[in-house]
C-alpha cells in the first residue's frame, strides 16, 4: 500500500466529515477518492482494465445510493440544480462547462500518446531442460549431473570453502551488474532488462530446482533456452563462451552458499 | 340506398369482376397460340426442334437426378446455427415465463383464499391472464425449432428421435392436459370452490413441470450422454433420460424460471403503473410490481447455489468438460455473467430501498442503508475480478508477473463463493428492513427477537467468510466441499430469520401508512431493468450450456461435422443474445398489449351530434 | 414536450442489451475451431511422433487443459515436465513405456501421490485418442527429461494383444 497516497486521502475525508458537507460533495470525493487509491494507492499497481470494472461498479453503485431515496436524490441534485439557475453561480457553471470538453480533450490528447508496446508474449519461467548439453568438450547429463564440488561441503569443507570463494569471485566478475550485489536481481542494469534477473534470494528458485539446472542457464544462457521461454527476450549471456565448466560449478556453490539453501536431490521432481 | 348496402353491393361488385377478369385471363392461357398471320406450312423450325429437344434433355436429367440423404442444410443469411440458437432462446424464454406464472400465481391465490383478502385472487387472475398469449407464442416457436431442426439438421435431428422416440407420445399426452388444465385454470376463475380451482392450479404446474422435465432430458443428454453405446445406439433410454445433468438442470430451471417469471411479470406492472391514470390505478400496478419482485428476488436468493451444484456436476462427469468451462474458452463468460447478476443485485436493492420510500418511517433504517451498499459494491468488485486479468505489457512489469499481489487472490473461486453468499445475506437482510419499515412489534420478547436475528445474520456471514479464508489454503477437492456448508449457513440463516421474522411481526403496531403508487417512476424502470437483464441472463447461460459441448451434437457420442462446429467469440455470441432479447420484448409488448385489452373500456362508435 | 412511457421504455430496453453486447465485446475474443485431424501416415520418424504428440497434447488430446508443463507449487494435476525420466521410477517392476502407457489408457489405476483421480479415459470419445495417437503422445512425454524411443511399431500391453515390447 502506497501511504502517501492513502494517508492524505483519508485526511481530507476526515475533514471534509468535520466540516459535514452535503451528500453531493461525499459523492464526488468517495468516487475520487476510491479512484485515486486504486490507481496510485496500491504498492503493485492494479492494471487500467481492472480499474475501469471497478470504478464502473462505483459509480453504478452511487448511482444506486442517490437514487434510492427522495432526500438523497434531493440531496445530490439539489445543489447542481441550484448551481446550474442561481446568478451567483455563473462564474462557477461557466468554469465546470468548460472543464468537462477540457479534460474530455486531456483524456483523447493521452489515449494519441500512447507508447508502442510490444506484444505480450508470455513466457515460462523455468523450461524443463534439455537431457543433455555439451559444455566444451563435455557432454553433460542434465538429469543425473550433481555438483562435483557439492559432496565436499561434508568431506573436505576447507576445499568447499575454497570453491565458495572462488565462486565468489566469479560472481562478482561478471554476475553482480544484472543479480545485484545481494543476489537479490537488483543489479544496476537490472532497470533496463525484460525478463527481470533472476532473484536468487527468492525461495522458488534455488531450492526448487537441481544444480544442474542451474548451470544448464548459466551455461546456455538466453540464447539456450527452448521456444517457450523466449529465448531472445532474455539478456542472459552464454557463460561457456567466458568461463569454463569448474568456474561455472563454483559460481553456483556460492549462490547456493551466500542464501544458505539446498539444491533440489536428484530424482526428485517438481511434482512429486 | 344506405351506407352499409352500398359497401355490401360495392364487394360484390369487385369480386364479381375479378372472379370474371381470373376465368377470362384462365381461358386465355390455356388456349393455343394462334400466329394472326396464316402460317405457311406447320413444319416444325429448326429453332423449334431445338427447344423441344432442351425441354425433353432437361426432363431427362431431372428424372435421372439421385436421391442423396443430406446431413445439413445451410439456412440463408444467418447460417443454420444462429437460427436454431434464436428460435431455441425464444422458445425457452417464453417456455420458462409459462411454468414460472402458474407458480407464483397458484402461491398468490393460496395466499388469497387462506388470509381471505380477495385483491390476492384478482391478482393471481392478472398473473395468470399474462400467460394465456404467452402460451401461444411457445408453442408456435416449439413448433418453429422442431422444423428448424429438421429442415437444418435433418441427420442429427433422426438420431435424436431415434433416441428419444419413446418421449414423443408422453410429451404430446402431457400437452393436452397442459391445456386442460390451464384453460379450466383461467377461464373458471371464480366459478369453481376455491379449492377445486387451486387444484387445478396444482395440475398445471405438475404437468408443466413434467413437460419440462421431458424436454430437459433432450437437452442434457446432448452435453452429458448415457445409455448409448459409442456408435450411438440406443442402449436404455430411461437412462438417456435421466442422465447425469438432467436433475440438476432441473432443479435449476424450476428456480430460475419462477425468478425470471417474477420479474417479466413485474415488468407488466410497471409498464401499467407508467401508464396509469389515476392514483388508484397506480397504487393497484405499485403493488403488483411490488409482488412481481418479491417471486423474483425470493427464487434468485437460492439461484447461484442451483447453478453451482450444476456446475459441480459437470465437473463431475467429465472434468474436461468443467475445466473448459470455468478455466478455459468459456471462463470469460462468466466475468460477462458476474456483471450481470452484480447488476441484478445491486437494482434488487435499490428497488428495495426506493419502495422504503413509500412507507412512513423510514428514517432509522436509512442509516443502515450505506452499509448495505458497501457490502453489495465490494463483493460486486470480488465477483467481478477476472482470474486472469487484462493488462498491457508494461502492467505486468509494473505487477511483477501476470498476476497482482492482492488482486490476484480475488480472482479464484474462494473469493467469489464468499462474495456471492454475502450478497445474498445482504439483499435478504434489505427484504427484512423493507417488511419492518413502518412497523413496530409488540411482542414481548421483540428486543430478543431482534438480537436473535442479528446474531444469526452475523454468524452466518462469519462463517461463510471464515470458510472463504480457510478455502485459499485448502487443496481443489476440499474447498469444493467447503462450499456446501457455506451455502447451508446462508440458507439456514436466512430460513431460521424468516421464522422468527413472521412471529415476531405478529400483530405488530403499523407507525407509517404504506402509499402504494407514491413512488418515483424510476423504481418502475429500475422493474423493467431486471427483467430485461433476467432475459439477457438467460440468453448467456443458454449460449454456455450449448456451447460447452464444442464440436459434438452429442458431447463424445456425435460429432459436429457442419460448417458451424466452431465456437464462436463471446462478442458474437453477445451480439445474438441482444437481438434474441429484442425479438423477445417486441413479443412481450404484444402480450401485454392484449393482456390490457381486457382492462380497457369496450369500443363505443363516435356518437353524431344530430341523429340522421 | 412529454416524452411518452413507451419510447423510454424502448430506449432502456435497447440501452441494457447495447450496455451487455458492449461488456461482451471488451472480453478477451476467442474463436475455438474444432481440432485438426492430424494425419500419421506409417513412415513417420521419432522425431516427427515428437511433434505430432506435442501437437496432440495442445489440440485434439486436451492435455494441457489440465496438466502443466514447466510449473511447480500447488497443482491440480501432476506437472508434465522431467516424466520421460520419472517414468521409469514411478512404479516398481513397470517399465517407463509400460507405465506412460497405462497413465494414458486406463489412469485411475495408478495416481501419483498428493493428487485426486479425475483423468478421463482419452481412448475413448469425446477426446478418442488412436493407437498411432498415443504413440506419439507416450513419444513426446518421453521426449521431456529423456529420449524418445517409441515408434509407430512400439508394441505395449494396450495396443496389441502380444506380451510387453521394449
Amino acid at each position: 500500500m502506497n501511504l502517501w497516497v492513502v494517508l492524505p486521502v483519508l485526511a481530507v475525508m476526515a475533514l471534509l466529515r468535520l466540516l459535514k458537507v452535503g451528500l453531493l460533495t461525499w459523492v464526488l470525493v468517495w468516487w475520487g477518492a476510491l479512484y485515486i487509491g486504486m490507481r496510485y494507492g496500491l504498492a503493485a499497481p492494479a492494471p487500467q482494465s481492472v480499474i475501469t470494472l471497478y470504478m464502473s461498479i462505483v459509480t453504478l453503485s452511487l448511482a444506486a445510493y442517490v437514487g434510492s431515496s427522495r432526500e438523497r436524490t434531493e440531496g445530490v441534485l439539489g445543489p447542481m440544480i441550484r448551481l446550474m439557475s442561481e446568478k451567483r453561480y455563473t462564474p462557477l457553471l461557466v468554469a465546470i462547462a468548460l472543464l468537462i470538453p477540457g479534460l474530455a480533450g486531456y483524456n483523447a490528447y493521452l489515449a494519441a500518446g500512447l507508447r508502442e508496446e510490444p506484444p505480450y508474449f508470455s513466457r515460462t519461467v523455468h523450461p524443463a531442460p534439455p537431457p543433455q548439453i555439451t559444455v566444451g568438450e563435455r557432454e553433460v547429463d542434465l538429469i543425473r549431473s550433481v555438483n562435483p564440488y557439492r559432496e565436499l561441503e561434508e568431506s573436505d569443507p576447507q576445499a568447499f570453502e575454497e570453491h565458495a570463494r572462488a565462486g565468489r569471485e566469479v560472481y562478482y566478475e561478471n554476475c553482480f551488474y544484472c543479480h545485484g550485489d545481494a543476489l537479490g536481481g537488483d543489479g544496476m542494469f537490472a532497470h533496463g532488462l525484460d525478463p527481470l534477473p533472476s532473484d536468487f534470494t527468492d525461495a522458488g528458485v534455488l531450492p526448487n530446482f537441481q544444480e544442474s539446472f542451474f548451470f544448464w542457464r548459466v551455461a546456455k544462457g538466453g540464447p539456450g533456452l527452448p521456444a517457450e521461454g523466449g529465448p531472445w527476450d532474455s539478456a542472459m549471456p552464454r557463460w561457456e563462451q567466458f568461463l569454463d565448466e569448474d568456474e561455472m560449478w563454483d559460481v553456483l556453490i556460492f549462490l547456493y552458499d551466500f542464501t544458505d539453501r539446498t539444491p533440489r536431490e536428484v530424482g526428485e521432481f517438481v511434482n512429486e | 340506398m344506405n351506407r352499409k348496402l352500398q359497401i355490401l353491393v360495392a364487394l360484390f361488385g369487385i369480386a364479381a369482376f375479378m372472379a370474371v377478369a381470373l376465368k377470362v385471363l384462365m381461358v386465355l392461357q390455356a388456349s393455343e397460340f394462334k400466329s394472326p398471320v396464316a402460317a405457311v406450312d406447320t413444319v416444325e423450325t429448326p429453332r423449334d426442334q431445338a427447344l423441344t429437344e432442351l425441354a425433353e434433355d432437361r426432363a431427362a436429367r431431372e428424372q435421372a437426378k439421385p436421391y442423396v440423404d443430406e446431413e445439413y442444410r445451410q439456412a440463408p443469411v444467418f447460417g443454420s446455427r444462429v437460427v436454431v440458437w434464436v428460435l431455441a432462446q425464444l422458445h425457452l424464454l417464453f417456455a420458462a415465463f409459462v411454468l414460472a406464472v402458474p407458480i407464483f400465481a397458484m402461491i398468490i391465490e393460496a395466499v388469497g383464499y387462506f388470509t381471505g383478502d380477495k385483491k390476492y385472487d384478482k391478482l393471481a387472475y392478472e398473473f395468470t391472464k399474462l400467460m394465456a398469449t404467452a402460451f401461444s407464442l411457445t408453442a408456435t416457436f416449439g413448433a418453429f425449432l422442431t422444423f428448424a431442426l429438421i429442415a437444418l439438421y435433418p441427420k442429427f435431428t433422426t438420431y435424436l428421435m431415434h433416441v428419444f422416440s419413446p418421449t414423443f407420445l408422453p410429451y404430446v399426452l402431457l400437452f393436452f392436459f397442459e391445456a386442460l388444465f390451464f384453460y379450466s385454470y383461467y377461464y373458471g376463475w371464480g366459478k369453481f370452490h376455491p379449492l377445486v380451482h387451486l387444484g387445478l392450479g396444482f395440475m398445471l404446474n405438475v404437468v408443466g413441470t413434467a413437460i419440462m422435465f421431458i424436454a430437459n432430458g433432450w437437452l442434457t443428454f446432448m452435453m452429458s450422454p448415457a445409455g448409448v453405446a459409442d456408435s450411438g445406439a440406443v442402449i436404455n433410454a430411461w437412462e438417456a433420460l435421466m442422465n447425469f445433468t438432467w436433475m440438476p438442470i432441473n432443479i435449476h430451471r424450476v428456480i430460475a424460471n419462477v425468478a425470471y417469471g417474477g420479474s417479466v411479470a413485474g415488468a407488466y406492472a410497471a409498464w401499467k403503473f407508467l401508464g396509469a391514470k389515476t392514483d388508484e390505478e397506480r397504487a393497484h400496478y405499485d403493488w403488483m410490481g411490488y409482488i412481481g419482485m418479491f417471486v423474483a428476488i425470493s427464487a434468485f436468493l437460492p439461484l447461484p447455489f442451483a447453478g453451482y451444484y450444476l456446475a459441480r456436476e459437470i465437473y463431475a462427469f467429465n472434468q474436461a468438460l468443467g475445466i473448459m468451462m470455468m478455466g478455459g474458452a468459456f471462463s470469460w463468460l462468466f466475468i460477462i455473467q458476474a456483471v450481470l447478476i452484480g447488476c441484478l443485485f445491486l437494482a434488487a436493492n435499490f428497488y428495495l430501498w426506493l419502495g422504503m420510500g413509500r412507507i412512513e418511517g423510514t428514517l432509522p433504517f436509512q442509516k443502515l442503508i450505506k452499509w448495505l451498499l458497501i457490502a453489495i459494491a465490494v463483493c460486486f468488485a470480488i465477483w467481478a475480478t477476472p482470474r486472469s486479468l487484462i493488462s498491457t505489457p508494461a502492467e505486468v512489469r509494473g505487477m511483477g508477473g501476470s498476476t497482482h499481489p492482492i488482486l490476484g487472490a480475488l480472482g479464484f473461486m474462494a473469493a467469489k463463493n464468499t462474495a456471492v453468499n454475502i450478497m445474498i445475506l445482504t439483499t435478504y437482510v434489505s427484504f427484512m428492513l423493507y417488511r419492518r419499515t413502518g412497523k413496530r412489534p409488540i411482542v414481548k420478547w421483540a428486543k430478543w427477537g431482534n438480537i436473535a436475528q442479528f446474531t444469526l445474520f452475523a454468524l452466518a456471514s462469519a462463517v461463510v467468510i471464515f470458510l472463504g479464508v480457510v478455502s485459499y489454503f485448502v487443496d481443489a477437492a476440499t474447498r469444493i466441499r467447503l462450499s456446501v456448508p457455506q451455502v447451508l449457513a446462508v440458507l439456514a440463516a436466512m430460513g431460521a430469520m424468516t421464522i422468527i421474522d413472521i412471529f415476531l411481526l405478529r400483530g405488530a403496531e403499523k407507525t407509517g401508512k404504506i402509499h402504494w403508487g407514491k413512488l418515483p417512476p424510476i423504481s418502475q424502470y429500475v422493474l423493467i431493468f431486471i427483467a430485461v437483464t433476467f432475459t439477457w441472463l438467460m440468453g448467456l447461460m443458454g449460449y454456455l450450456r450449448s456451447g460447452l459441448r464444442m464440436h459434438w451434437h452429442v458431447y463424445g457420442v456425435i460429432r459436429d461435422n457442419s460448417v458451424d462446429a466452431f465456437t464462436p467469440t463471446l462478442g458474437f455470441a453477445t451480439q445474438v443474445v441482444s437481438v434474441t432479447v429484442l425479438i423477445f420484448f417486441v413479443l412481450i409488448a404484444f402480450v401485454f398489449w392484449i393482456s390490457g385489452l381486457s382492462s380497457k373500456e369496450d369500443w363505443q362508435p363516435r356518437s353524431s351530434a344530430v341523429e340522421p | 414536450m412529454k416524452i411518452p412511457a413507451e419510447i423510454k421504455i424502448v430506449a432502456l430496453v435497447v440501452g441494457t442489451c447495447a450496455f451487455y453486447t458492449y461488456v461482451g465485446q471488451l472480453v478477451p475474443q476467442k474463436e475455438v475451431q474444432p481440432p485438426a485431424e492430424v494425419l500419421i501416415s506409417s513412415d513417420i520418424t521419432t522425431e516427427e511422433m515428437i511433434a505430432i504428440g506435442e501437437e496432440i497434447a495442445q489440440g485434439k488430446g486436451l492435455c494441457l487443459t489440465c496438466h502443466t508443463v514447466g510449473e511447480s507449487g500447488a497443482l491440480r494435476f501432476p506437472d508434465l515436465a522431467g516424466i520421460g525420466s520419472s517414468c521409469t521410477t514411478r512404479i516398481p517392476d513397470k517399465s517407463g513405456l509400460e507405465y506412460l502407457a497405462q497413465s494414458l489408457y486406463e489412469p485411475d489405476i495408478y495416481i501419483v501421490p498428493g493428487f485426486n483421480p479425475g483423468m478421463p479415459n482419452i481412448a475413448r470419445p469425446p477426446i478418442g485418442l488412436t493407437n498411432d495417437e498415443m504413440l506419439c503422445v507416450i513419444a513426446w512425454l518421453q521426449s521431456m527429461g529423456s529420449e524418445a524411443t517409441v515408434t509407430l511399431e512400439t508394441r505395449h500391453s494396450y495396443n496389441t494383444d502380444a506380451p510387453e515390447a521394449e
